[in-house]
């Protein structure tokens, strides 16, 4: 008999699946090997359930392709929050939790625990022909939950222990922001759990260049800003995809790098036991455990700040074999008489880079860079118009120089006379 | 903790079912209703009937409730600190409401924990008093549904007046800029909203003008080297979008896009090099060959 549920216990599962199925797409079943064939079914199931229409398919010769095809721009709220909204739990915890919050209907009624037990039975469970049992260590430890949450206050009085819930916050105003911020704000998530608790209203905003795939980072998300808010060391675990088993690994982190480009989210962090900076992609992390807090956060992250000028994307240190402390990259540009934009490219998207007018048709653009590779992406966007090119680091000039010669191949381009 | 059964659809949608129970709600056909609106595909079959059958012990066998009051929970801290965290963001002066309550806990981050790294520095100022005059005065007449009056400054820098019906704010993280998504006048679909110089609500009726969507479909082919297939499906991740696997280290995907973003597109193709191909359309393919034939004849030094 199949003990399927649509809830899940462990998010770290439908994560790894929801990524797989949203950024990859192409593999049947059988290509998921490292799971068993019940578990492909089962997240599968409770993908579609969760995601519906999203959820699409195609048959290849290797079986069916499962895969998530969202335009983030159509879609008004991240189709993936729901699965944040998809926990499991007890018979016991769904009917505690609603008639607790029943009898401390107000921020005024203060009750201990022997009056609370007392109420729930004669009340509300006494109705039933098979009434659930809640132990007082049972209700003990919700109330301890809760007080964690601070949905409920504990408060003495005398002797007595008395709890209340917490104080209600009005988000009648608030639907315009929460619309906008639960997808704008890091950990956006949570704006979607306050958007649950708002009445229906019309969304004003839509998103453009909208990555969502970070939402299945969140709880990572709220842990790592969470140590930082309290500067503390954490132990986390990686799954880089340069190693084969997950490393455990002891950090200061020290700033969340997020990019509108590609939705890569980093953490910079620092590494006591190595003594250096270092990048760590978000949605390699899990398990994070805040451990002691650290009277050195404000001196590295002063470090951090410094460094940052010469940070392309993520790249924080230069590679161990760079002899130089930061490489150059130059590069001139033609812009005709009617490319203004191509100058407004250049300022907007130079970064730490200086822009330098040449004449009235080239441009140059230069950068003290940590790592090259970082920068030549962004390069190659202004192919057509290229003139010169002058890496301190002549081993990825060459690169880029070669790789253009593949791309002319490529794409059979040729020049008579040359 | 985000994830957490207090936060979960489950949970509000029984809210939801007691409230209307409470009001009186007694037709299962309705309840179901806010089932399949709150919750996922298959909560149809476990919701109401763990409800009805006792299992979780808040309704009487005549659908009547045990509770006395229509369910409310208090925001979390882990809420209250995110909203705490909101209110330090420099846009956040766009929307007129005020954050008081939240004293009791820290901010979740703020705008030191985190840095966007590749945005473009030319954003809209959010700190400009008459652009946030603007933005409230277009965001309640989407939400109201009326028209406005606009006035411009369009691409070659002339003053001009349109009356638009507001469809939505499109925000876009990479340029950090609003822009205004209009229905009502043929040649204005997208309003910057930093060229908006005043707007005002007009009364006067709309006729709705049908937009030409034009979509493309671009097929990229990609050479799983130094990592290109990873970067290449969460570069494009937030088009739809399909992927097939053609050779050992091959692949082939298909991005579907808006027409007007077809230069953008071909430069974010050429982005990748050589590790990825555009094969489709032929009109796309062109484009890029242009600009390498371009290129070409620059005779890079």
């Amino acid at each position: 008999m199949s003990s399927y549920s649509e809830l899940i216990k462990n998010f770290e599962r439908i994560r790894a699946y929801m990524r797989e199925f949203y950024v990859y797409g192409f593999k049947s079943r059988d290509g998921y090997n490292q799971k068993s064939a019940r578990s492909y079914d089962d997240e599968r199931r409770r993908m579609e359930s969760i995601l519906g229409d999203h959820m699409s398919f195609v048959r290849t010769p290797e079986g069916k392709n499962i895969f998530i095809s969202i335009d983030s721009r159509s879609s008004r709220h991240n189709p993936f929050y729901k699965a944040w909204k998809s926990k499991s739990f007890t018979d016991g915890d769904i009917t505690l939790h609603f008639i607790l919050f029943d009898i401390l209907h107000s921020p005024e009624i203060a009750l201990s625990i022997p009056e609370i037990m007392q109420i729930i039975d004669r009340e509300y469970l006494s109705e039933f022909d098979s009434p659930l049992m809640f132990d007082e260590s049972t209700l003990r430890k919700k109330l301890k939950e809760y007080c964690d949450e601070g949905i409920i206050i504990s408060e003495k009085s005398g002797k007595r222990m008395l709890y209340r819930r917490a104080e209600d916050f009005d988000l009648s105003d608030y639907c315009d922001l929460l619309d906008f911020y639960s997808e704008a704000a890091p950990c956006g998530v949570i704006g979607s759990f306050l958007l649950d608790r708002t009445r229906p209203h019309k969304n004003a905003f839509g998103f453009k260049h909208h990555y969502i795939t970070g939402a299945m980072d969140s709880e990572v998300l709220a842990a790592l800003f969470t140590a930082m808010r309290q500067k503390r060391v954490i132990t986390v675990t990686n799954h880089s995809r340069r190693s084969d088993e997950p490393r455990r690994n002891r950090i200061i982190p020290l700033r969340i790098f997020i990019s509108t480009q590609n939705g890569k989210q980093h953490l910079i962090a620092y590494q006591p036991d190595f003594n250096n900076f270092r990048s760590l992609r978000i949605d390699y992390l899990s398990a994070v455990k805040l451990e002691e807090v650290t009277p050195r956060f404000d001196e590295l992250r002063a470090m951090l700040d410094l460094k940052q000028s010469n940070m392309w994307g993520v790249v924080v240190n230069r590679g161990k074999r760079g002899k130089e402390p930061l490489e150059r990259v130059t590069f001139t540009v033609k812009v005709e008489p009617n490319e203004d934009y191509i100058i407004k490219r250049l300022y907007r998207e130079k970064r730490g880079g200086t822009v330098e007018k040449i004449d009235d048709s080239t441009y140059r653009f230069t950068a003290d860079v940590y790592e090259t590779s970082e920068i030549i992406p962004w390069i190659r966007t202004f192919i057509c118009r290229i003139v010169q090119l002058d890496f301190s680091n002549r081993t990825d000039e060459n690169k880029f120089r070669r790789d253009l010669e593949e791309m002319y191949r490529m794409y059979g381009i040729e020049v008579s006379g040359q | 903790m985000i994830f957490s059964e207090l936060y979960s659809a489950y949970y509000n949608t029984v809210a939801e079912i007691i409230s209307r129970i409470i009001d009186g709600e007694r037709d299962e056909r309705k309840l179901q209703k806010i089932v399949s609106e709150h919750a996922f595909g298959e909560s149809v079959t476990t919701i109401l009937p763990a409800l009805k059958s006792g299992k979780w012990q808040l309704l009487r066998p005549d659908m009547s409730t045990v509770l006395k009051h229509k369910p409310s929970v208090p925001l979390t801290n882990l809420q209250k600190r995110w909203l705490n965290a909101v209110s330090l963001d420099p846009r956040v002066k766009l929307f007129d409401v005020s954050f008081n309550g939240l004293d009791d806990v820290d901010p979740l981050f703020t705008p030191d924990d985190y840095y966007v790294y590749d945005k473009y520095c030319d954003g809209d100022d959010f700190s400009d008093e008459g652009y946030i005059e603007r933005f409230r005065i277009i965001l309640s007449a989407i939400r109201a549904g009326t028209p406005i009056k606009v006035n411009l400054t369009n691409r070659s820098g002339k003053e001009m007046y349109a009356k638009v019906m507001p469809l939505r704010l499109e925000y876009s993280e990479k340029d950090d800029k609003f822009r205004l998504i209009t229905d009502g006048c043929k040649y204005l679909h997208t309003i910057n909203l930093s060229k908006i110089r005043s707007v005002k609500y007009c009364g006067e009726t709309f006729k709705h003008i049908p937009r030409e969507e034009r979509y493309d479909t671009v097929t990229l082919r990609i050479k799983d080297e130094r990592n290109a297939l990873e970067r290449c499906m969460l570069h494009f991740a937030h088009f739809e979008k399909r992927a097939e696997r053609v050779g050992k280290n091959e692949y082939l995907l298909h991005v579907k896009f808006d027409h007007k973003d077809e230069s953008e597109i071909v430069i974010r193709t050429l982005s990748f090099g050589a590790r990825v191909k555009a094969e489709a359309p032929d009109s796309f393919v062109e484009l890029i060959k242009k600009k390498l034939l371009a290129q070409k004849l620059l005779n890079l030094r």
